[in-house]
């Protein structure tokens, strides 16, 4: 250790620019990797989430981009006469609504947004844990029933533990109702954006909503409306989902596009493995140079350096002891950089705590997710192999001058 | 008197893009334990080449090293380190000193890959200091220094843990009289306290009449 310490004091950090440099290029590098590997992880995860959604003979709607939907002509009899007209095919849908804010006081002081479910959606996505409570109950009476259970995010378990009951204004439902809550939601439970799959809200502060035919039938039409727009049709016939989708050029005068499961997985093909494959090959060459310069900046460290190293390979430095340090500065520095990504990734997620922006609030070490945690899994794998990369060619330049002369330059 | 150094060089080549020029052919040396040695020669005679050799900072060559009854050529290079530090020290010539350490910092170089055992030489510096005239240059860093003071801190370094055997390459080079005597002096006392042995490259003829013994290398035609 007192070699190691008077190696980086008296030798390493005596070169500063050196260092810095080396220290930039890693930090370039594996920035790039994280963000990278980050993005890939993400849109990993939603491709996982998508693909329970996107099953045989379902039908996801899409808007099509051609159409435009004039929303202040549209009532709620024609909203409603679109779920009506499923009921009456017997076709069973799943839909999911979100962004419906909620006035629900809380110690974070955060604003509060539902996410409404029915059950078969619900059923698809597997997406939704709780870590207490129960499962959701759909089976309520909006009508009868005063009270709806609900789920809330880990980020309300405080405010509004296992088992309360409050009253709050509904705003789907527009009225006063009660919420229990049945069940709290694992930390950082997430939905991914169906066409921009790396993208995700999470729903620590947030209440889910169990939705039946009852609610939908109660709730008001930006609610019914919302839920068409990525309303997907589950187990049933392309005859059955024309049908339904001339209802909705009826009633709303909109195209939308029902696609199949090939359809979709071609479309998530195409954009995002196609975009992936992209990231991956920009990420690559990247490395590839940055990795250059830095094999280069070791080498010319090397030849800076070489009267220190040979001077103490000369009075009874080993080599091996030499390597040893050369892998704890390598080791330092890439130690410093990773402390420097958990830094600016702690930084970046707490100022959504401090935006109070409640959908990308997430909990953990320094606010840091698993996707944050496997991108800086992937820095660590890509630093041991470059440090092994710059540290043997440092040793192989260093052993090639003869000792005799390194003293001398 | 035991025999310390059992040198047998059959050739040392050096060879460039030009050229392959060799030295050392057929070269045997023996030295016992406490006898001090000058090396004399022309440049190019082979006398720094030898100098490595001896210093174990050359394996390269053709022939075979036994070292305090040790065949060195079977060493590994950290063993060869190692002896380095704990058997040998090497004068080399002034610029040899690292720029970004004080002098005493330099010196005390091979103290910290010797081992806790010998934490007790460190108090050897001050002594060593004060005997050729460099304590007042101590904290300075080389780029203040003149080439004699320099060219004394590279000797306090090479002497620092009282090492059995000295290689000199030129140690007087760039001292002026007083100095020089004082190197001098100093080694003859460590051979006489300690029964180190010294084997000294040097045109100076002086310094090389101060040896026990003299081997003259002649240039390979």
């Amino acid at each position: 250790m007192k070699i190691f310490n008077f190696f980086i004091k008296k030798i390493f950090l005596r070169r500063v620019v050196i260092a810095v440099s080396i220290l930039l290029l890693i930090l370039l590098s594996n920035y790039l990797i994280f963000i990278s590997s980050r993005s890939v992880v993400s849109t990993m995860q939603g491709y996982e989430e998508i693909k329970q959604l996107n099953q045989k003979n379902s039908y996801i709607a899409n808007l099509d981009p051609e159409s435009d939907i004039a929303v202040d002509r549209i009532t709620k009899d024609n909203t409603q006469r679109l779920y009506d007209h499923l009921k009456e095919e017997a076709v069973r849908y799943g839909i999911l609504a979100e962004g419906f804010v909620i006035d629900m006081p809380n110690s974070q002081d955060m604003e509060i947004t539902c996410s409404y479910l029915n059950k078969e959606y619900y059923d698809m996505n597997k997406q939704f844990a709780i870590s207490q409570g129960e499962e959701l109950d759909f089976g309520y009476d909006v009508d009868d029933s005063p009270v709806i259970p609900v789920w809330v995010g880990k980020g309300l378990s405080e405010s509004y533990p296992l088992g309360t009951v409050t009253e709050v204004y509904e705003p789907v439902l527009q009225r006063n109702v009660t919420l229990k809550v049945q069940g709290i939601l694992e930390p950082n439970i997430a939905h991914s954006n169906m066409y921009s799959l790396s993208s995700k809200q999470y729903y620590n502060f947030s209440v889910i909503v169990p939705v039946n035919e009852g609610f939908i039938r109660n709730a008001d039409i930006d609610f019914q409306l919302q839920s068409l727009f990525d309303i997907i049709l589950i187990d049933t016939t392309k005859d059955k989902v024309d049908e339904f989708a001339a209802t909705i050029q009826d009633e709303l005068g909109a195209k939308f596009n029902f696609c199949t499961q090939e359809e979709n997985f071609e479309y998530f093909d195409d954009i995002f493995f196609s975009s992936m494959k992209i990231i991956l090959v920009i990420t690559v060459v990247l490395l590839v140079i940055l990795s250059g310069i830095a094999v280069w900046s070791s080498l010319s460290s090397v030849r800076m350096m070489i009267k220190e190293f040979t001077i103490n390979l000369f009075v009874g430095m080993q080599y091996s002891k030499l390597r040893k340090i050369l892998y704890g500065y390598h080791g330092l520095l890439f130690l410093v950089n990773l402390l420097i990504l958990l830094g600016i990734t702690a930084h970046s997620r707490h100022g959504n705590w401090v935006r109070k922006d409640s959908y990308f609030c997430t909990f953990g070490f320094c606010g840091l997710i698993s996707m944050d945690w496997i991108a800086l899994l992937a820095v660590l794998v890509f630093d041991i192999i470059l440090g092994a990369i710059l540290v043997e060619l440092m040793m192989w330049r260093i052993k090639k001058v003869p000792i005799s002369l390194g003293v001398l330059q | 008197m035991t025999k310390i150094i059992d040198l047998d060089v059959k050739e040392k080549v050096y060879k460039s893009k030009k050229a392959t020029m060799s030295v050392l052919n057929d070269f045997k040396l023996e030295v016992n334990s406490g006898e001090t040695i000058a090396v004399v020669g022309k440049s190019g005679a082979g006398k720094t080449s030898l100098l490595n050799i001896l210093g174990l900072l050359d394996r390269n060559y053709r022939g075979s090293y036994q070292l305090f009854g040790s065949k060195t050529n079977e060493y590994g290079l950290d063993k060869l380190a190692e002896w380095r530090n704990q058997k040998i020290g090497f004068v080399l010539q002034e610029s040899a000193l690292i720029a970004s350490l004080t002098i005493e910092d330099n010196i005390r170089l091979p103290l910290m890959y010797a081992g806790p055992e010998k934490n007790a030489m460190a108090a050897e510096l001050d002594g060593i200091a004060g005997k050729i005239g460099i304590k007042h240059i101590l904290n300075k860093k080389p780029l203040e220094c003149s080439g004699g003071e320099k060219a004394r801190a590279v000797f306090a370094r090479a002497v620092i843990l009282q090492p059995p055997l000295i290689l000199c390459d030129e140690p007087t080079a760039s001292l002026d009289g007083e100095n020089k005597e004082n190197i001098l002096s100093l080694l003859s006392r460590m051979n006489e306290e300690y029964n180190t042995t010294v084997i000294t490259v040097t045109h100076d003829m002086e310094v090389a009449d101060r040896h026990q013994r003299k081997i003259r290398l002649q240039r390979e035609m």
